[in-house]
């Protein structure tokens, strides 16, 4: 099941009549982008506003970053389950507007651990030098809903908005020729018979939680009842996965599913040679011990009997309950022979190593810690302050303290995160 | 730069063993270690006062030798502290750490400290202090002294310290972050990979032990028990009264129940964030059990339930947090009598 | 002793008595359950709390 990305950079965006792409500047037509939107009656308004690297701008909270994407006729349609059937997705052309985002923002501060401002936009200064998402051109979508609406039917329409506006931005790109086309394919397991089998177990979802009535995050399905599934690299890059309303710790963006930083560093070893990537179990953190139990189990098995691996790798979503699920998935794994690495995030908010992990397995000893709790920045005022009202734009305008975890992108908990705890 | 230097009875030249007991005394100047340590400091150090106290003496009057020391190095206007090395001399190295933490925070002037990794000294003051790895051979003095002068001079420089492996301390057991070249996807895969062909790897990371608790006896008879019940899923009263922090919670409360014998959701909210609490804030019962637990006291199953229940919020909470809360808990559960306690948690 | 539904995480701490709770939500409750369900759910759940606090190892 190949996967072709048609990669079109894009250098700047401006607003216009017509949407097209000329080089690598992305023209929108916001009025048709308005209509689309306005499509849903659950929203009232839409604004739409364009933040450019460097910018002394800052906007939130943040509710998902997308990056836009649009398929071409033939192969798997644009997010299954979302705005299409739900058919399997990976395959046939994606063209990619690499460079750009479509962004969109709460109404409302997530507030509880997220904090009031949620997660921020950062695009200049010191936290922006450490955020990939401030070198995109981004267009900011400000969506007001109904007020009668209730939280879930909100997130939702912020949802289908943004996939929407992702796909309509990227169809300029459907007849232009790209700057390179990258082929995903994990065919060629004969040759590879004698490199290590590798596969990836990605946490989706942590059921510390429900999910929302109706939230998509699995081809457009929630996760409850969710076993652990086996997922086709390509799924994941193509639109099988949307982010979960619920913020994780850190972040994780649908940017990053489309972008999954573990599935394109494994590919890239495929690719050369290195090792023979088998494939992808996607799994929940579990809420309560039995659940725990089994999730960790199926997981390991599908890992173990499915793709019969040599060795994992492993990222979880969320805290410290998914952490616990994070090492018991491995601990199963090493026990039956199979190498793990783990990603965590380090839980202790005192710096003390003792406090970083809640887990104590001599097996799972192979750990990457993406830190975070000793990284903040002071940040400052900034001239343009993008927020959906007045009472959120004045909250971010700044100056104001700021932990990594809230900087979006910083701190991700897909992989994509360049900061390491140190021991000291 | 005014040293003041800190030195057992062997390295201050008193004698060995039998010295053990000698009492602080202060020499002008440098002794034994503290002439080679000037040296390494450069022209502008100078030990202006060596302590010399004997290992059994430190050890037994800790306190008032510390209160003598700290005042003898203000009245000597002491601009860095040093103490040892002390290899592996345990009691030594307790004293030393023990002088240096005293110091650090009461004066606030810079410190070292030397001894080897398996000195008990090195286990109490790592954390809250930088202590060159010494190793247990004294006659490595010279190369130690080197190392714990060249960070002296970054303490009192205020230079940032780098890692143990350049600097030569022990590791503190402490986190700080850093931006690196490779995402973690990649030293993901990194690692692994080694791992599966049986290469060496770094782990960024190490799980940690804790050290087991003794478990107490069994209750010998339920029946005569007086039990409490405490919680941490942040159970609070409404309005939250003690102000109780929904994360790294550094207070805890002690809430009536007497002559209740079911908890009412419209009295209580919670003060966690790290679970869905919608289905306690109906029936708070289904976190803190009192009505099942009025109903073992009246059949008489148990002897007696406590008047009240303590409650705090176990969300991302770090252990010298709750390290603490729980001795505190305890205490008061042992001066209102009770025998055994029910922990709930989410 | 504890009841909890993170048992890894009590074990790990070294904590000696240990009842698996019914869940992160609702440790000693059954949300799901009838009124009356529940209340048995949480009276077994601290019987075994109890026997806990009589065990000698």
């Amino acid at each position: 099941m190949p996967l072709t990305l048609a990669i079109h950079p894009i250098t700047e965006i401006h607003f216009a009549e017509r949407l097209r792409l000329d080089g690598t500047i992305l023209f929108v037509d916001i009025d048709e982008l308005r209509r689309l939107v306005l499509e849903d009656s659950a929203i009232e308004s839409v604004d739409f506003q364009i933040a450019r690297p460097g910018e002394s701008c800052r906007a939130g909270p943040v509710f998902d970053i997308v990056e836009p994407r649009a398929k071409a006729p033939g192969g798997s349609p644009d997010w299954p389950g979302i705005l299409s059937a739900p058919e399997t997705a990976g395959h046939g052309t994606t063209h990619v507007l690499e460079g750009a985002a479509a962004t969109v923002l709460r109404e409302q501060s997530p507030g509880e651990a997220r904090g009031a401002t949620g997660y921020v936009l950062e695009m200049s200064g010191e936290a922006a030098a450490d955020s990939c998402y401030a070198k995109l051109q981004h267009l900011i979508v400000v969506i007001r809903t109904r007020d009668d609406l209730a939280v879930h039917a909100r997130q939702r329409a912020y949802r289908l908005a943004q996939m929407k506006v992702a796909v309509h931005l990227a169809r300029a790109a459907l007849d232009a020729i790209p700057e390179k086309t990258q082929v995903f394919d994990i065919a060629g397991g004969e040759d590879r018979a004698a490199l290590p089998r590798v596969a990836y177990v990605g946490q989706i979802f942590s059921r510390q939680r429900k999910p929302e009535p109706e939230e998509q995050i699995i081809y457009g399905a929630d996760t409850d009842g969710m076993v652990p599934t086996l997922l086709h690299p390509n799924e994941w890059l193509d639109g099988a996965i949307a982010t979960s309303y619920h913020t994780s710790i850190g972040g994780a963006e649908t940017y990053f599913y489309q972008n999954n930083p573990v599935v394109v560093e494994l590919y890239r070893r495929h690719q050369a040679r290195e090792i023979n990537f088998v494939g992808t179990v996607a799994t929940i953190a579990s809420a309560d011990n039995f659940d725990r139990e089994r999730n960790c189990h199926y997981a390991a098995n599908l890992v173990k009997w499915a793709l019969r691996a040599d060795a994992a790798v492993l990222t979880k979503f969320g805290g410290g309950v998914p952490h616990t699920d994070l090492s018991e998935t491995a601990r199963l794994l090493e026990c039956s022979g199979i190498k793990t690495a783990v990603q965590v995030t380090d839980l202790a908010r005192d710096h003390r190593v003792e406090s970083a992990l809640l887990f104590n397995f001599p097996e799972v000893d192979a750990i990457v810690c993406i830190g975070g709790n000793s990284t903040h920045w002071r940040l400052p005022a900034v001239q343009r302050v993008i927020a959906a009202n007045s009472g959120l734009a004045e909250l971010l305008a700044g100056p104001f303290e700021i932990e990594s975890h809230n900087v979006i992108g910083v701190a991700n908990q897909q992989g994509a995160s360049r900061l390491r705890s140190m021991v000291y | 730069m005014r040293i003041v230097h800190y030195l057992n009875q062997f390295f201050g030249g008193l004698g060995g063993e039998e010295k053990a007991g000698a009492l602080l005394e202060a020499r002008d100047g440098a002794v034994g270690p503290g002439k080679l340590l000037e040296q390494l400091l450069g022209a502008e150090a100078r030990v202006v006062l060596t302590l010399v106290c004997g290992d059994n003496y430190a050890l037994e009057n800790q306190e008032s030798m510390i209160e003598s020391a700290l005042e003898k190095a203000r009245e000597a206007n002491a601009e860095l502290l040093v103490a040892g090395p002390c290899f592996l001399a345990g009691r030594y190295g307790m004293a030393a750490g023990a002088l240096c933490a005293a110091v650090q925070s009461k004066i606030g002037i810079p410190v070292i400290t030397g001894m080897a990794r398996e000195n008990p000294g090195a286990d109490l003051y790592r954390e809250s202090l930088f202590i060159i790895d010494s190793g247990d051979n004294a006659a490595k003095m010279r190369e130690v002294l080197t190392k714990m002068a060249q960070l002296a001079e970054k303490l009192i420089r205020n230079e940032s310290i780098g890692f143990p492996k350049d600097e030569g301390y022990i590791p503190r057991g402490l986190i700080r972050d850093q931006f690196v070249e490779k995402t973690a996807a990649e030293r993901l895969v990194d690692m692994v990979l080694a791992k599966a062909k049986g290469e060496p790897f770094e782990s960024e990371m190490s799980p940690t032990t804790f050290r087991p608790v003794q478990m107490p006896p069994g209750l010998k008879d339920l029946r005569k028990a007086k039990l409490m019940l405490i919680t941490d899923g942040g159970l609070v009263p409404k309005g939250n009264p003690d102000k109780i922090q929904g994360s790294a919670a550094t207070r805890w409360g002690s809430y009536s129940i007497k002559n209740c014998d079911d908890l009412k959701g419209e009295d209580y909210e919670i003060s966690h964030g790290g679970y869905d609490a919608q289905y306690v804030r109906q029936d708070p019962d289904r976190l803190v059990p009192l009505d099942v637990m009025r109903e073992l006291e009246q059949e008489g199953v148990i002897g007696e339930l406590c008047d009240e229940f303590i409650s705090t919020s176990g969300l991302a909470n770090p252990l010298s947090n709750t390290r603490r809360m729980g001795r505190e808990m305890a205490e008061q559960a042992k001066r209102l009598g009770i025998d055994a306690i029910i922990l709930t948690s989410t | 002793m504890q009841v909890t539904s993170a048992l890894p995480i009590a074990k790990m701490v070294g904590a000696n008595r240990l009842v698996l709770g019914n869940g992160i939500v609702h440790v000693v409750g059954d949300a799901r359950a009838s009124a009356e369900e529940e209340k048995k759910v949480r009276r077994q759940l601290v019987e075994k709390a109890l026997e806990a606090l009589r065990a000698e190892d």
